[in-house]
């Protein structure tokens, strides 16, 4: 293990090559130095920075790669430290990034204390989105009752993201708010975890929505679809898919028609048929396809 | 601009179709329209959408005053030159920067639609496909969004930033029936093609080392953060990356030394370069089972991706090897910049660059493929000309979004090991580092701001 006064001088000399043969090596040092290094990213020489930026990364891809790893929980502590309202804010924001890499669940509720403050809250969501398990599941799902409508689309972003289904219900509830930034998201989420909710789905109505608002919300049921087609519920993936079908637009004919031939039922075979005599030709190719791919697999 | 209230060519028709009372327009409209005395039917001209037209962007531009003209494709995306480009035309452009906006305009010609947001491009009913060249960190969230918009898409090399990124991309282009080619034009170039049917053909035996060379990537220097030059929407230019203040030196043309917009060198060249290599050893489908890399990065200066690197990937059934380096070892047989020599158990092969018009192989390959016509590969008539007819085919391209994903996971997966500078164990069916906790959530990216996948 280098000697800590030495690795943090080495990082301040004047030699590029001194700075980075010091950082190179940072995964041996003691987290004891993690305090300093903070203060010397923010340093005014730019190379100091860098090396003291890299030397923190160091540090934690040393500790990364095994949750049990040793000095991992002191390097996360350190981190933890650095993200904090005493830091400048490049360092919270470089901290709160290392920290999204190694942090375990033990740590999520000292990040998510941060979660409502408007200088790092994208950045805490960032971290707490990519530790895995529970914790940081519900962490976000009690930060998004807190949280302005301004910030409440992020963290449903984030749930969806994560695939979380402790946030269905949520998605259902927030998918009927007034204000539609807010309700589109929670479709968008509410079609990445793909679970079919208990009561009845209420999306939006489209004529208020913006052209792209209707695409994501188009999208994201159909993504429903193809995870209850994957799931088993038959009857609820036709019933979106067929909703598809009645489209004028063709690409959502032919999603239809793609997700459609993935059930390959007779009722599928029936949905897809008089697509074959489409007036688009990308329809009509892409029923044709279908049907062969039907076919083969019967 | 808005195009809500305009009158589009396809909604004119839909509703004069309708108005006729189910008396075709073609009753009454005039001999080109349906494509006699040799013209083209509006129906068969494919309206480009352009979103990205910086210095690649500018290169797929369909220009005005070539309508209705015979154009020969560009040599830099492959095909023998006996083919012409489908009759289309760039009918909407979009960047972030106005002043480059502009710019393509005035080289279109006519009047394109312009702008600045590639939603509303894409909401565009009157555009057919799109041609994305923008910075890498977006290519992902504009081709799925261009998939929901019900767009073909042609995006540039690389095509993802993450793993996640270039599955989203394969289950978008799925989902919706969507073509999507992405830029590693090499696969198109007569050179891979000959020495793909010369190496399948098992002209040297099995192939069980593929060793690819490329210059080093810049190490950079220090230039001051500063504010957005006027015209440059630097928030979107951002998009769903990290945020970081604007510099000219991590934006236009330099972002690629940034491993969180481009990755470096890897990156870049390693989707010409490993693209054929996957293509030549049927790895489209597949990946490594472990990556190793080792290398340095800049000592100094604002840039973070590798100035040298080694990267070892090793594949399984059939068993073989595949090495990206920077500077590496470069080909005795034929001088290029980069390439990759192919080892096979009683010979070698090179095939140098791998993207635009300088790629070329030895002559016992092309030799071969002018005795034999055996060819056990497909042969491109041209990146650009196979995409367009997969557009109106709906075949898969020969760079289609699987093979694409799966050369930039090897450029990833480098990327990822070289950051972490440790061996990663490999699940190709998955897509999950087996040993390591720290690399499997750099697999992924969350998005900033409104952009997620």
């Amino acid at each position: 293990m280098p000697d800590d006064k030495k690795f943090l001088d080495d990082l301040q000399s004047e030699s590029a090559d001194v700075r980075f043969a010091a950082w190179r090596q940072a995964g041996e040092a003691s987290p004891a130095v993690i305090g300093p290094l903070g203060k010397l990213v923010g340093s005014e020489k730019p190379g100091v920075a860098k090396a003291a930026r890299e030397a923190l990364t160091t540090m934690t891809h040393a500790v990364g790669k095994d949750t049990g790893a040793a000095n991992r929980a002191a390097v996360v502590k350190g981190l933890l430290d650095l993200a904090g309202a005493g830091s400048a804010l490049p360092v919270r924001v470089h901290a709160l990034r290392l920290l999204s890499g190694v942090a375990g669940e033990g740590s999520v509720a000292a990040i998510a204390r941060w979660i409502q403050a408007p200088d790092v809250r994208e950045e805490v969501v960032y971290c707490i989105e990519r530790i895995p398990g529970d914790a940081s599941i519900k962490a976000l799902l009690a930060a998004y009752k807190d949280a302005g409508d301004d910030f409440k689309p992020r963290i449903l972003a984030a749930l969806g993201h994560r695939r979380a289904g402790e946030a269905l219900a949520l998605s259902v509830e927030a998918m009927r708010s007034p204000n539609q930034e807010i309700a589109v998201a929670a479709v968008k989420a509410f079609g990445r975890i793909g679970r079919k909710p208990a009561g009845v789905l209420r999306p939006p109505e489209e004529k208020g929505l913006s052209e792209w608002q209707r695409i994501d919300q188009l999208d994201s049921l159909l993504r429903y679809a193809d995870a209850q087609a994957k799931g088993g519920d038959v009857a609820e993936a036709m019933r979106i898919y067929r909703s598809a079908l009645e489209r004028p637009q063709e690409h959502w004919q032919c999603a239809a028609i793609i997700g459609i031939a993935k059930i390959g039922t007779a009722e599928a075979a029936a949905a897809i048929l008089p697509k074959l005599k489409s007036n688009h030709r990308t329809v009509r190719i892409t029923a044709e396809k279908a049907w062969k791919s039907m076919a083969a697999s019967t | 601009m808005s195009t809500s209230k305009k009158q589009t060519r396809r909604s004119f028709l839909t509703r004069s179709g309708a108005a006729a009372g189910g008396v075709y327009l073609f009753d009454i409209v005039p001999s080109r329209v349906l494509g006699l005395q040799g013209q083209t039917p509006p129906s068969d001209t494919i309206n480009f959408g352009h979103i990205g037209i910086g210095g690649r962007g500018r290169g797929f531009l369909r220009l005005e005053s070539n309508l209705g003209q015979k154009v020969p494709a560009s040599p830099n995306l492959g095909g023998d030159g006996s083919r012409y480009l489908r009759p289309a035309r760039s009918m909407a452009l979009c960047d972030i920067d106005a002043s480059r906006l502009d710019q393509a305009a005035t080289r279109v010609g006519g009047q394109p639609r312009m702008y600045k947001d590639f939603r509303r491009l894409l909401e565009d009913k009157d555009v057919d496909a799109v041609y994305i060249a923008s910075p890498d960190h977006w290519h992902a969230l504009q081709t799925i969004m261009a998939c929901q918009a019900g767009k073909d898409v042609y995006v540039e090399k690389p095509a993802c930033n993450t793993i996640e990124e270039g599955r989203a991309m394969v289950s978008a282009a799925e989902r919706y029936g969507r073509v999507v080619q992405v830029g590693s034009q090499g696969r198109s170039q007569t050179a891979a093609w000959q020495a793909a049917n010369y190496i399948r053909a098992g002209r040297m035996g099995a192939v069980r080392k593929v060793t690819c060379w490329h210059y080093a990537s810049p190490d950079g220097d220090w230039t001051p953060d500063s504010e957005p030059p006027q015209g440059l929407d630097y928030e979107m230019w951002v998009g769903p990356a990290r945020w970081l203040p604007y510099n000219s030196k991590h934006t236009h043309g330099a972002f690629r030394w940034m491993i969180d917009f481009g990755g470096g060198q890897i990156r870049d060249r390693g989707a010409h370069v490993m693209s054929i290599a996957n293509w030549i050893m049927d790895s489209d489908h597949t990946g490594p089972v472990s990556v190793d890399a080792k290398g340095e990065p800049p000592h100094d200066g604002m840039y973070d991706s590798a100035v040298s690197m080694e990267v070892t990937y090793e594949f399984k059934n059939p068993d073989w090897t595949l090495v990206w380096a920077q500077p590496g070892v470069t080909s005795t047989e034929i001088e290029a910049r980069y390439g990759a020599i192919y080892w096979g158990d009683s010979d070698r092969l090179t095939v140098t660059l791998g993207d635009g018009n300088g790629t070329a192989t030895e002559p016992k390959a092309r030799d071969y493929a002018a005795q034999c016509d055996c060819g056990k590969a497909f042969r491109s008539p041209g990146h650009s000309e196979n995409f367009e007819d997969c557009i109106r085919t709906r075949e898969k391209p020969i760079m289609h979004m699987e093979a694409a994903h799966r050369v930039s996971s090897l450029c990833i997966l480098g990327n990822v090991a070289f950051q972490l500078q440790r061996k990663l164990e490999w699940d190709a069916g998955n897509e999950r580092v087996l040993n390591d906790d720290e690399a499997n959530r750099m697999l992924s990216r969350p998005g900033r701001g409104p952009w997620h996948l």
